[in-house]
């Protein structure tokens, strides 16, 4: 049986619907991401799994108990906002034990609480800072010590990452999923950054326009997309039609085909191989990304930057080839 | 004569400009602050004199008529009744309009716009002219209260309810209430409850500010407690008036009094609320 179970959920606003029918399992211990773009209902679903928004219809199942109709405060769920919703008059310590508070925990034990979570999340010396006196980093660490003191059974993350900067995002997600690891706590996390959701996820749940479009590993979503929406949302796949996957490739398909850039190989020329024209290329630190013509269709192609020395020139005549098992045809 | 080339040739116009420039603004502060104090000052002066005449000075000073005034039994009386109207109606107004303003932002803010009108209606009537109509309503019937401290107890409350209303409701705007709420709802507090514990203390330095505000404001009031009240229910502004034709250095004391106790009350208040 699933931890955390979501069964035909829907919901609406101003009688335009969000998302409707969804179905989503959740193991325990899972990390799951909900990944898409925006307004694709990610949000919307995971307020309604923390009580915030009431579904229209459906249920939501946790450890077996029914809590669609359950208030917040009564889940054993937390939560971590894009905003932080750091308590303004509280110190950073205060903020920690607002929960064991509110649970009625003696003060000794609520400091003892407060002083662990305190290190868990590298805080350590700023437990008399208030809010405003802290960086982005610092105030997004101090709302996941207060999501987490309280134990809950369920934690969420609504965009966390999203105003930070990139160096600062790196670290802080991979500290997150050190600490949910280290805790086994099943995770829901909502992002609309591929990067992010490769890295962290168990497993991705990918929507689009309220309805879950693909749901899988990492790996599976980024090697094996199943529509054209998730080859263009996953990676920068190359989205041949069919008639560009004939005339290329010499194949058939029904619908395209999606080849992902890293997959196709750069090659002197020769007859046997395909050839294309580089018109021009990006530096993406330690990737270059070429745009080679090819026959009228445009290739993205990524190659290692191993060399500077070596980048091919715009107007240079390249081979191109890509193995049969990198070739995806999507609908 | 040799040109001086060790300065440069336009650092001196600079210097003069800039001098002149941080002189001009120090003289204007200095001037408006003058033209504040001044009054003040003279009053002081005028309360401490025995007796002032065409002189430029008093003929000698002394703190008899602080002495006579804060042994007075009508002056203390007033003084204590004005303190009541006033901390009666800053309660009345915690108790009505901090609760409305968070039920505005949290549950209804298109009301925003209406409350923003319904401030602005005291500041349409002149109190003279309120004042007839509040007589005509309460002089007699079903609620006869003129005469009553109740009656400016209401009265001031609407007084004040734009500075309270708006000082809240700036506040809230900047909060982010509802994640807020949500927050502490998620970490196991009811609504009231977080409320309570944490909306409540970040509107404290908002509300307080705007209770000092109209301390000060409803302490000077004198026209609807002159028409309502008079001196049924004589408060420290109908005693001043009262005593008006007695001696100019007694009402200076009582003037210098009320504002000393009000910039004490306002002092202690400020350093409970850091």
């Amino acid at each position: 049986m699933s931890f955390f179970e979501i069964q035909n959920l829907s919901k609406q606003y101003a009688g335009r619907p969000v998302f409707q029918d969804l179905e989503l399992n959740i193991g325990s211990g899972e990390f799951i991401t909900l990944l898409g773009p925006s307004g694709c209902g990610k949000s919307t679903l995971l307020r309604c799994m923390a009580g915030l928004s009431r579904p229209d219809q459906g249920s939501l199942f946790m450890a077996g108990e029914e809590i669609t109709h359950l208030p917040p405060q009564k889940r054993g769920i937390g939560m971590v906002f894009q905003s932080y919703a750091l308590f303004p008059n509280m110190t950073v310590q205060q903020n920690i034990a607002f929960g064991l508070r509110m649970q009625g925990l003696s003060l000794s034990k609520q400091h003892q609480a407060v002083q662990e979570m305190v290190e868990l999340v590298e805080l350590t010396g700023k437990e008399l800072a208030m809010p405003d006196e802290l960086s982005g980093g610092q105030k997004q660490r101090v709302a996941l010590a207060r999501a987490l003191v309280v134990r809950p059974r369920l934690l969420l993350l609504d965009e966390p990452l999203s105003a930070l900067d990139a160096r600062i995002r790196r670290h802080l997600r991979e500290q997150i999923r050190a600490i949910q690891q280290r805790l086994g706590l099943t995770t829901v996390f909502v992002t609309h950054d591929q990067e992010e959701a490769l890295t962290l996820s168990d497993r991705i749940v990918l929507m689009h326009e309220g309805k879950i479009v693909q749901a899988g590993s990492a790996e599976s979503l980024y090697t094996r997309p199943a529509s054209r929406f998730a080859a263009q949302f996953i990676g920068q796949f190359n989205l041949l039609t069919a008639t560009e996957a004939l005339t290329l490739l010499g194949r058939t398909v029904n619908g395209h085909l999606a080849i992902r850039p890293e997959s196709i190989t750069l090659d002197p020329v020769t007859p046997s191989k395909l050839k294309g024209r580089v018109l021009d290329h990006q530096l993406l630190g330690n990737v270059i990304r070429y745009r080679i013509d090819c026959r009228g269709v445009i290739l993205k192609v990524d190659a290692l930057n191993r060399d500077a020395a070596n980048l091919l020139p715009a107007g240079h005549e390249i081979g191109l080839s890509v193995a049969e098992p990198e070739l995806c045809e999507v609908a | 004569m040799a040109a001086d080339t060790s300065v440069h040739p336009t650092r001196a116009p600079l210097r003069g400009r800039r001098w002149r420039a941080i002189h001009y603004h120090q003289l204007v502060v200095a001037s408006l602050m003058a033209l504040l104090l001044l009054p003040i000052a003279a009053t002081l002066v005028y309360s401490l004199s025995n007796r002032w005449g065409a002189t430029i000075l008093p003929d000698g000073f002394s703190l008899g008529w602080y002495l006579q005034l804060w042994s007075e039994p009508r002056f203390l009386a007033a003084f204590a009744r004005s303190l009541l109207v006033c901390a009666g109606t800053l309660l009345l107004a915690i108790v009505i309009v901090v609760p409305a303003a968070f039920v505005v932002f949290y549950y209804y803010p298109k009301l925003d716009r209406w409350m923003n009108l319904l401030i602005l209606l005291p500041f349409a009537m002149p109190p003279v002219v309120s004042s007839v109509g509040l007589l005509s309503l309460y002089a007699d019937g079903t609620l006869p209260i003129i005469g009553t401290p109740w009656v400016l107890l209401g009265c001031y409350f609407t007084i004040i309810l734009p500075f309270l209303y708006r000082a809240l409701a700036n506040r809230l705007q900047s909060l982010d209430l509802h994640s807020l709420m949500e927050a502490a709802q998620l970490l196991g507090a009811s609504a009231p409850r977080a409320f309570l514990c944490v909306v409540l203390p970040a509107l404290r330095k908002s509300l307080f500010a705007a209770l000092f505000l109209s301390f000060s404001f409803l302490m000077g009031e004198f026209v609807f407690a002159n028409l309502l009240v008079g001196t049924r229910f004589e408060t420290l502004q109908i005693y001043l008036y009262n005593m008006r034709s007695t001696s100019g250095h007694y009402t200076s004391a009582v003037v210098m009094s009320y504002f000393l106790i009000t910039l004490i009350l306002t002092w202690i208040a400020t350093r409970f609320n850091r």
